[in-house]
């Protein structure tokens, strides 16, 4: 239990952190690190596929990803942080544990224990034969990710 | 096959920006326009005969081996599928010579394509995670056309749009995720017969209060209407007809209502709780929208009032209730798709959307004043158009039900639109000519067709109401009057 509460403030605290920095690299930085502690939480509730890829997609690839291109970008200037940080961040995480505690007090007890068990089958028996339709959105959703990339990112050829 | 409402627009988008190397104009046009005619002919005419006998539930097989793509077709899917159909067409023709002088007309249609294929996945979606998924869907495609001009404000209406957008889906994946832990399935019909068995009305409600943040955000329902207003009327012109007239009302209305009367059923507390917000949505929105100078900000804050109205009609509860909010949901997705179609010409004729500046438009452009007329004419209410009807029988409803205050607020609201609409109707096309407008000419010809047959098709329900009632309408709003039976009897795989 201490574990599992110390995870999830770990959580909460790098995501918050993540928002309220304004040098973009200590944020990329934080949004890995609560990424990393979200992986966790997903392996001690028994979806280690889950897990592995939210740790080696969301923590490490898209971390390098975010990296690379602030590095190629940056102009080198320090970043000065926004005081609201200094308060604006500890009040607001104090009032979200508070208010998440309550809410999750009230509940927990009126919540039927899980139905469902760990994750059954393996994962590509879940991916292939249970969630087959998902795939289709999932396509789509990239195509349309691609386009608007296409589209957004035109060259101006107004008026050919 | 009724997985060609999703698979044919997500394939011709596959395909639209490689045709695009060879053919910029003539063949995206073509492609895209012939895509939605199809899929409209389909709802139309094959759509009732294939639900003549209940909903059609389709188990998709790859080499004769079933896969786990299982879709359901019944009134009220085939209803959002023929609406979807109708303003998706007209605003692709819309396009045809609008989005002339945006460019990259290729990415364009692909983006709109992908935006239908959304659109109907969600609406043929047996499960509560497609349901999510297929609402991303259609939301990136909608992120990128509200931002497709690249001018500052398009960007900045986007980037609002998204991160609103966003908060909506972790409201409603939150909820899902609730649902899953008490009922250890994401299946419509599982998790209402679940939700029958277990005895566990706080966590419902917990999920069902997510719900109505979730879906209200994407209703644009107020509270929750602050990113309706920048979005809207940024978007070029077809886009906005499409978002107003068909997403929210698809990822709001529709997700909305189908998991609230068919899955959850609709209890007492949450038919008052989405009365309430109905009418404090209608009335705000209205006064809101009298207030604005900006054509389509000023059709943006309509949408919101009138989805008011199908929320509150299908709040009700009562089969007439239901069918009044589905058969406005429809006119108003016409409507309203016609409307920002005619303020988009109006836009591209003088380069404004101030309606200050306007004024005597009409002698320059018959068709579009005429057009525009018959829509804000049936929006507000007036007979013998179709939004005439559905307001009638929304009052109604409210009446028999024993609601006099809320039908009350319903016919001063309507009073309110009609003064907001004549409004826009006079500064902009009645009156003197403004001189800056004297070389004006009407719309082209794809873009006055689209508004024609929008608007014909406004007249022609408002006069054919009782047929359109009986074939369209009446066997959505049975399908929502059935509640969980619905769901629970006939769509078992």
């Amino acid at each position: 239990m201490i574990v599992q509460t110390a995870l999830l403030i770990g959580l909460v605290l790098f995501s918050v952190l993540a928002i309220l920095l304004r040098d973009l690299l200590k944020s990329a930085i934080s949004l890995a690190a609560a990424s990393l502690f979200l992986g966790i939480i997903f392996f001690r509730m028994n979806a280690p596929y889950a897990g592995v890829f939210e740790i080696s997609v969301v923590a490490g690839l898209i971390t390098v990803l975010f990296i690379l291109t602030i590095a190629l970008t940056k102009a080198g200037d320090e970043v000065r942080e926004s005081r609201v940080v200094n308060w604006v961040f500890p009040l607001f995480f104090i009032a979200f544990i508070i208010i998440d505690a309550l809410v999750m007090k009230g509940l927990l007890r009126k919540i039927p224990a899980l139905a469902s068990g760990a994750e059954t089958g393996t994962f590509g028996d879940v991916l292939w034969k249970g969630r087959t339709f998902d795939l289709v959105g999932q396509i789509a959703v990239i195509l349309a990710g691609v386009f608007a990339v296409l589209a957004l990112f035109r060259k101006g050829d107004k008026h050919d | 096959m009724i997985i060609l409402f999703v698979a044919l627009p997500l394939v011709v988008a596959g395909i639209l920006p490689l045709v695009g190397k060879v053919s910029r104009r003539v063949v995206p046009d073509l492609l895209a326009n012939a895509a939605l005619l199809f899929l409209l002919v389909y709802a139309a005419i094959t759509g009732r005969h294939l639900i003549a006998g209940g909903p059609v539930l389709q188990q998709l097989s790859w080499f004769g081996e079933p896969v786990a793509i299982r879709l359901a077709l019944d009134g009220f899917s085939l209803l959002m599928l023929l609406a979807i159909a109708l303003v998706g067409l007209a605003a692709c023709l819309f396009s045809i010579d609008y989005m002339e002088h945006y460019g990259a007309k290729a990415n364009y249609y692909a983006l709109f394509l992908v935006m239908i294929a959304g659109m109907n996945g969600l609406v043929l979606a047996t499960d509560l995670f497609n349901v999510y998924l297929f609402m991303e869907v259609a939301a990136v495609a909608s992120y990128a056309l509200v931002a497709f001009g690249l001018g500052r404000d398009e960007l900045e209406a986007a980037f609002k749009y998204l991160l609103l957008s966003v908060v909506a889906t972790a409201f409603i994946l939150i909820s899902v995720a609730v649902i899953f832990g008490m009922t250890g399935s994401l299946d419509f019909a599982a998790v209402a017969k679940a939700l029958q068995e277990l005895n566990a009305g706080a966590a419902v409600g917990v999920a069902s209060a997510f719900f109505l943040m979730g879906f209200g955000l994407k209703a644009a329902l107020i509270p929750f209407h602050a990113w309706l207003p920048d979005a809207h009327p940024s978007a070029p012109a077809p886009i906005s007809a499409v978002l107003s007239g068909l997403l929210i009302k698809v990822s709001g209305v529709y997700a909305m209502t189908r998991i609230f009367l068919n899955v959850f059923g609709l209890t007492p507390a949450l038919s008052t709780v989405l009365m309430s917000l109905g009418a404090l949505s209608m009335v705000v929105a209205a006064f809101l929208a009298l207030g604005q100078k900006d054509m389509k900000r000023m059709l943006a804050y309509s949408s919101i009032s009138q989805v008011g109205y199908v929320v509150l009609g299908i709040g009700i509860g009562t089969p007439l209730g239901i069918a009044g909010g589905l058969f406005h949901l429809f006119n108003h997705a016409l409507a309203k798709g016609l409307l920002f179609l005619t303020s988009g010409s109006v836009q591209q004729a003088t380069g404004t959307r101030d309606l200050d500046e306007m004024g005597g438009l009409a002698k320059r452009m018959p068709i579009t004043a005429a057009t525009n007329l018959v829509g804000a004419l049936s929006i507000a209410g007036v007979p013998p158009l179709n939004g005439f009807w559905s307001k009638l029988i929304i009052i109604i409803a409210l009446v028999q039900s024993g609601h006099p205050v809320f039908a009350v607020i319903a016919v001063l609201t309507s009073v309110l639109t009609l003064w907001y609409y004549l409004l826009m109707q006079r500064k902009a096309f009645f009156g003197k000519l403004n001189e800056k407008w004297a070389a004006v000419k009407e719309a082209p010809f794809w873009m006055t067709a689209a508004t024609v047959f929008l608007a014909l098709l406004c007249v022609g329900i408002g006069i054919l109401f009782s047929s359109t009632v009986t074939t369209w309408i009446q066997p959505a709003a049975d399908v929502l009057a059935d509640g969980v039976h619905a769901v629970i009897g006939s769509w078992g795989f």
